[in-house]
C-alpha cells in the first residue's frame, strides 16, 4: 500500500470512530431525554456554584522545567531522523550526537544549579 | 478483512483491560461487569453543566477516543496484521498520542468546573514530566532497528527481545507510558479521592462511557507500544503471531494495572523532580550505551 493509502486509512478510522460515538449518543438519546430539574447542572463543587471564576490565569509553577522541555523536545526532532541512519554512519554518528547532547545536558545541569528544577 | 478483524481485536481488547481495571480497582474479577456498566451508563442522564464552554466539553471525550485509536492503528499485531503500516509508526504513535494533552485540558476547561480544571492543567505539568521519557527510549529502539516502522521495530528482535537488549530504557518507557495513561500511581488528571474524579467529574451518562472507552483504548494503546518496542511483539514459539501479541498485552496491562495500585499516587512536584533529575539523564545514558552496543555488536 501507497503512503497516502495508509494515511487515508488513519484518516478513515478517525471518521469512523465520531460516527460512532455519535450513534452511541442518538441510542442514548433514543432511550431517554434529560429532566430538567433545579441544581442538576452545577459543576461538582460541593453543590454549590464554586465562589470564584473558574476561568482564570493559573501560576505554571513548572516553568522552569517548562523552558528546558521545550530546547529537548526541538532535540527530539533531531533524533528520529539521527537514529534511523545511525548504523550506517558509524562512529561519526554517536560523536556527532554525543557533542550535540552533552551540549544539552551542560544546559539541563546549569539550569539544575540555577533551581530551575523545581517547583516554583 | 483485516479490517474487520483489527476491528474485532480492538473491541475485545478494550473490553479485555475494563475487566482488568475492575479487577485491579476492586479486586473481584466480573466478565460482564463492563458491560453492564456500560449499559447503565448509556440509560443515565448525560447532564449539560451550567455555563460550559460546549465546544471543548463535546470534542474531549470524542478526542481522547479518537487519538488512542490512531496510536493503536500504527501498532502491528501479527505479521500483515496492522491497520497502517507507516514508515513512520513510531512517530505517529508519539503524534497521537499527543493529542490526549490537548483532551484532557479541554474536558478540564470545558465544564466551568474547579475540580476538572485543576485536573486539566495538572496534567500539563505531567505532560512535560513524562514527554521526554516517552520519546527517548523509542528513539533508542530505532537505532538497534534502523527504521521507525513498528513492523521493522519487531523484526529487529529477532534474537533479542529489546527488554534484555535495552532494559534501562523499558523501565523509563514503561514508567512513562503508565503517566502517558493516567493510570495509577499517575492519575493525577482524575485523582479520585482528592479531586472528586477531577477531568472526568463532570461528564455523566453517555458522555462519560465515550470518555471511560477511550482511556481503556489508551491504556490497550500503551501496553501494545510496550509489546511492540520492547518485548518482541508477535515474536514466540509454537503458538500463532496475533495470540503471543494478545497475551502479551493483555500480560502487560494486567501487570500496569494491578502494579500502579500498590504505589500511592505520586505529587506532581515529586514526579517532575524525578523525571528531570532522574529520569533525563537515565534516559540520555540509554540512548549512549545502546548507541554503543549497536556499533560493537553486528547486527
Amino acid at each position: 500500500m501507497s503512503e497516502l493509502t495508509q494515511y487515508a486509512i488513519l484518516f478513515a478510522l478517525a471518521v469512523g470512530i465520531v460516527g460512532l460515538v455519535l450513534s452511541l449518543y442518538a441510542l442514548a438519546r433514543a432511550i431517554g431525554r434529560n429532566k430538567p430539574e433545579p441544581g442538576k447542572d452545577v459543576p461538582a463543587t460541593a453543590g454549590q456554584l464554586s465562589r470564584d471564576p473558574v476561568w482564570v490565569r493559573y501560576h505554571a509553577r513548572y516553568y522552569g522545567y517548562a523552558l528546558l522541555f521545550l530546547a529537548f523536545d526541538m532535540e527530539m526532532a533531531f533524533m528520529y531522523p539521527w537514529a534511523v541512519v545511525y548504523r550506517q554512519e558509524g562512529l561519526v554518528a554517536l560523536l556527532d550526537m554525543g557533542v550535540f547532547l552533552a551540549i544539552l545536558f551542560l544546559g539541563l545541569l546549569y539550569g539544575w544549579s540555577q533551581g530551575a528544577l523545581r517547583r516554583q | 478483512m483485516t479490517g474487520l478483524v483489527l476491528a474485532v481485536a480492538l473491541g475485545l481488547g478494550a473490553y479485555g483491560v475494563a475487566v482488568l481495571e475492575h479487577w485491579a480497582s476492586t479486586g473481584r474479577f466480573r466478565v460482564a461487569g463492563p458491560a453492564i456498566s456500560a449499559l447503565a451508563l448509556l440509560g443515565r442522564e448525560s447532564i449539560l453543566p451550567r455555563k460550559p464552554d460546549r465546544l471543548f466539553f463535546e470534542t474531549a471525550p470524542v478526542l481522547l477516543l479518537v487519538a488512542a485509536v490512531l496510536s493503536l492503528a500504527v501498532l502491528p499485531l501479527a505479521p500483515g496484521l496492522i491497520a497502517a503500516d507507516l514508515a513512520t509508526g513510531a512517530l505517529a504513535f508519539n503524534a497521537a498520542l499527543a493529542y490526549v494533552l490537548v483532551a484532557l485540558i479541554m474536558a478540564g476547561w470545558g465544564p466551568d468546573g474547579a475540580y476538572g480544571m485543576i485536573g486539566g492543567w495538572r496534567f500539563l505539568g505531567q505532560l512535560i514530566a513524562y514527554a521526554m521519557l516517552v520519546v527517548m527510549p523509542i528513539t533508542a529502539v530505532a537505532m538497534r532497528a534502523e527504521s521507525l516502522s513498528t513492523v521493522q521495530i519487531v523484526a529487529s528482535q529477532e534474537g533479542l527481545w529489546n527488554i534484555a537488549y535495552q532494559p534501562l530504557g523499558f523501565a523509563l518507557f514503561a514508567l512513562a507510558g503508565m503517566a502517558m495513561a493516567f493510570a495509577p500511581p499517575f492519575d493525577l488528571p482524575t485523582a479520585a479521592g482528592d479531586l472528586a474524579g477531577g477531568v472526568e467529574a463532570e461528564y455523566t451518562g453517555v458522555r462519560r462511557l465515550v470518555f471511560r472507552l477511550g482511556r481503556m483504548v489508551l491504556i490497550l494503546s500503551v501496553a501494545s507500544a510496550m509489546t511492540v518496542f520492547y518485548l518482541g511483539g508477535w515474536l514466540g514459539p509454537w503458538l500463532p503471531g496475533w495470540a503471543w501479541s494478545a497475551a502479551k498485552i493483555l500480560a502487560v496491562a494486567s501487570a500496569m494495572l494491578l502494579g500502579g495500585r500498590m504505589v500511592p499516587r505520586l505529587r506532581e512536584a515529586a514526579l517532575l523532580e524525578w523525571s528531570w533529575k532522574l529520569g533525563i539523564p537515565l534516559a540520555l545514558a540509554n540512548i549512549f550505551i545502546v548507541g554503543l552496543i549497536v556499533l560493537v555488536v553486528p547486527t
